[in-house]
């Protein structure tokens, strides 16, 4: 059998305007795009081969699903006419449809099936017709069955209309609650309604209530209640102390710390009410805001211009460095050995010396006040190896939960961030105020940043 | 913005009326206006039903706002959150902090209620 996957953008307009960075199809239902839920369907009905047809874009659906192989299926795209029916989309697709059986799924709707079902022997041994139908969707079966209908067959089978935020956030909900159980839901865990993508980093002191879905690489911080019925996309950080409850967090979302998220669908910086349809887009990003991916983009105008401040840097510290650094050093209050630190590349790593400087004479307060001790690093910045303000370096072979293959910002710098805004340079809290202005920050706050940092590291005149 | 003053059961209490946007530019200001409605009656009403954004500099200014009327022994209700404002109230848990109507005319009469918790 083969099944033909049809769509109209006129059924999917809402999608766009409510959800603008994700394409209809790869909308996620439970952390699973929608798509995958149609493909899963076909497979469980015995189809070997799928097209997608649609009279709107589907570049985007392309590189996700490729050619099905992941599902072990030939999966083809194409293009239809919105005003297309179904005896014209058959026509259109004849050299696809061959000889066998097709199903034709049409319409944006979730099918409800459950995976328990035979629902291979009902495909091909129903007479030919609509199989299911719903507002705006239908399931249709054409040609002749290939077996006769069995007795004891039953199917349980129903469609459900994406019509608009609130069907959506139904359907969610209803995936989540209904499960492993139905589905094939993406995740791990050993309880069941409990699903945990990789990279997951869950502070002690959080509380999770089932029945929670959690996508990759999401952070869940100090006393964050998340449950019952959250699902949280990739990439997402939930801050301390707030609680997701009953909602949805779309991937690459920050969720700011004191927040209480009940019953909503949070997208980016917008938070949206899926009952009375309400969206409003925060403009404090400490409250609600998106976590932006293409971050390499943005890296050369921030290489440039750090590049330029460690310039100006060095030429101001040249002098009392060249008078201090022999001092310190045949004074013995300068110590420094070689060690190799992670780069922003996961997979590479930089020499840099560690620096230790005991401050007790008045020359090595001063040498630390002015940070000296990172003079050498100003140059790695030049290089453009280093930002002159990012993550604290990590040093390579440690497996730590903030080490740059767990998250996704990473961006060892000369000074911190953590350093500018006074947090303890270690810890979970640290990480999440780097991970923060990494995605926040730009070339020109950085400036502000470093003095911040400067200034914090002049006053603390600590030892490093 | 404007204010107004009512008698309600032989309370005075003032209604200001919020519009457009409460955001980090204009809630200084509003905060230095909300100090010349307080020394008029300390039970205040803010009318939200034609303010259409707030932000946490807003929030911040309402809470200010709600702390200094108790601090004058007087409460401060808020009437006619629309679901965008409603939400930030929502989510930032200020909501709590609130007594919230569904209009104007409930919020003031509460007053009147406290005053006689018999009648409604």
């Amino acid at each position: 059998m083969k099944t033909i996957l049809a769509f109209r953008e006129s059924e999917y307009a809402w999608v766009h305007e409510k959800f603008p960075c994700v394409h209809p199809l790869l909308l996620p239902l439970c952390n699973k795009p929608f798509i995958e839920f149609l493909i899963d369907f076909a497979i469980l009905a015995g189809s070997s081969a799928v097209r997608i047809l649609c009279d709107g874009g589907l570049g985007e659906v392309e590189r996700y699903c490729e050619d099905g192989s992941r599902w072990g299926i030939d999966l083809s795209y194409a293009s239809i006419h919105p005003d297309d029916s179904i005896h014209a989309m058959l026509g259109k697709n004849r050299k696809f449809c061959g000889e066998e059986r097709v199903m034709i799924v049409s319409g944006f709707s979730f099918i409800r099936y459950d995976k328990r079902y035979d629902y291979k022997s009902f495909a091909s041994s129903m007479p030919p017709g609509e199989w299911s139908t719903c507002p705006g969707g239908r399931i249709t079966l054409t040609g002749v069955p290939t077996k006769a209908v069995p007795d004891w067959l039953i199917a349980d089978l129903s469609l459900m209309p994406l019509d608009s935020m609130t069907s959506y956030y139904q359907a969610s909900m209803e995936t989540l609650k209904t499960g492993e159980s139905r589905y094939v839901l993406p995740g791990y865990g050993d309880e069941p309604e409990c699903a945990f993508g990789r990279n997951v980093v869950i502070s002690k002191s959080v509380e999770i209530r089932k029945p929670v879905s959690i996508g990759n690489n999401v952070q869940l911080l100090g006393n964050a209640i998340i449950g019952p019925s959250a699902i949280i996309g990739s990439n997402v950080i939930i801050d301390r102390e707030s609680s997701v409850e009953s909602s949805i967090v779309f991937d690459n979302t920050y969720i700011g710390e004191h927040l209480e998220i009940i019953g909503r669908i949070a997208s980016g910086n917008r938070l949206n009410d899926p009952k009375s349809g309400a969206s409003i887009a925060m403009e404090d990003p400490h409250l609600l805001s998106g976590i932006k991916k293409n971050r390499h983009l943005r890296s050369l105008p921030r290489k440039i211009v750090h590049a330029c401040v460690a310039l100006v840097m060095i030429a101001a510290f040249f002098i009392p460095f060249i008078i201090l650094w022999p001092l310190l050093k045949l004074g013995g209050h300068w110590k420094s050995s070689p060690a190799s630190f992670l780069s922003e590349r996961t997979d590479e790593t930089m020499p840099l010396a560690k620096v230790e400087v005991d401050a007790s004479g008045a020359a090595a307060a001063i040498a630390v006040a002015l940070s000296l001790d990172r003079y050498f690093r100003l140059f790695w910045v030049v290089t453009g190896q280093l930002a002159l303000i990012g993550s604290t370096p990590l040093l390579a072979g440690e497996s730590r939960p903030d080490a740059p293959a767990y998250v996704p910002a990473y961006l060892p710098g000369v000074f911190s961030y953590a350093e500018a805004e006074e947090w303890a340079a270690t810890g979970g809290d640290a990480t999440i105020v780097e991970r923060f202005h990494l995605a926040h920050s730009n070339p020109l706050t950085d400036i502000g940043l470093v003095i911040k940092a400067f200034i914090n590291r002049f006053q603390e005149k600590s030892t490093i | 913005m404007n204010f107004t003053l009512d008698n309600i059961d032989g309370r005075l209490v003032g209604t200001a009326r919020l519009e457009g946007r409460l955001d980090a530019q204009n809630s200084k200001p509003f905060q230095k206006t909300f100090l010349e409605w307080l020394e008029k009656t300390p039970l205040l009403v803010f009318d939200c039903t034609l303010l259409d954004f707030i932000d946490t500099s807003g929030l911040g200014a309402i809470v200010g706002c709600l702390r200094k009327a108790l601090e004058n022994k007087g409460d401060l209700k808020l009437a006619g959150l629309n679901d965008k404002v409603g939400m930030v109230f929502e989510i930032t848990k200020a909501k709590r902090l609130f007594s919230i109507f569904a209009n104007q005319a409930d919020a003031a009469s509460s007053f009147a209620s406290e005053l006689n918790p018999g009648t409604t």
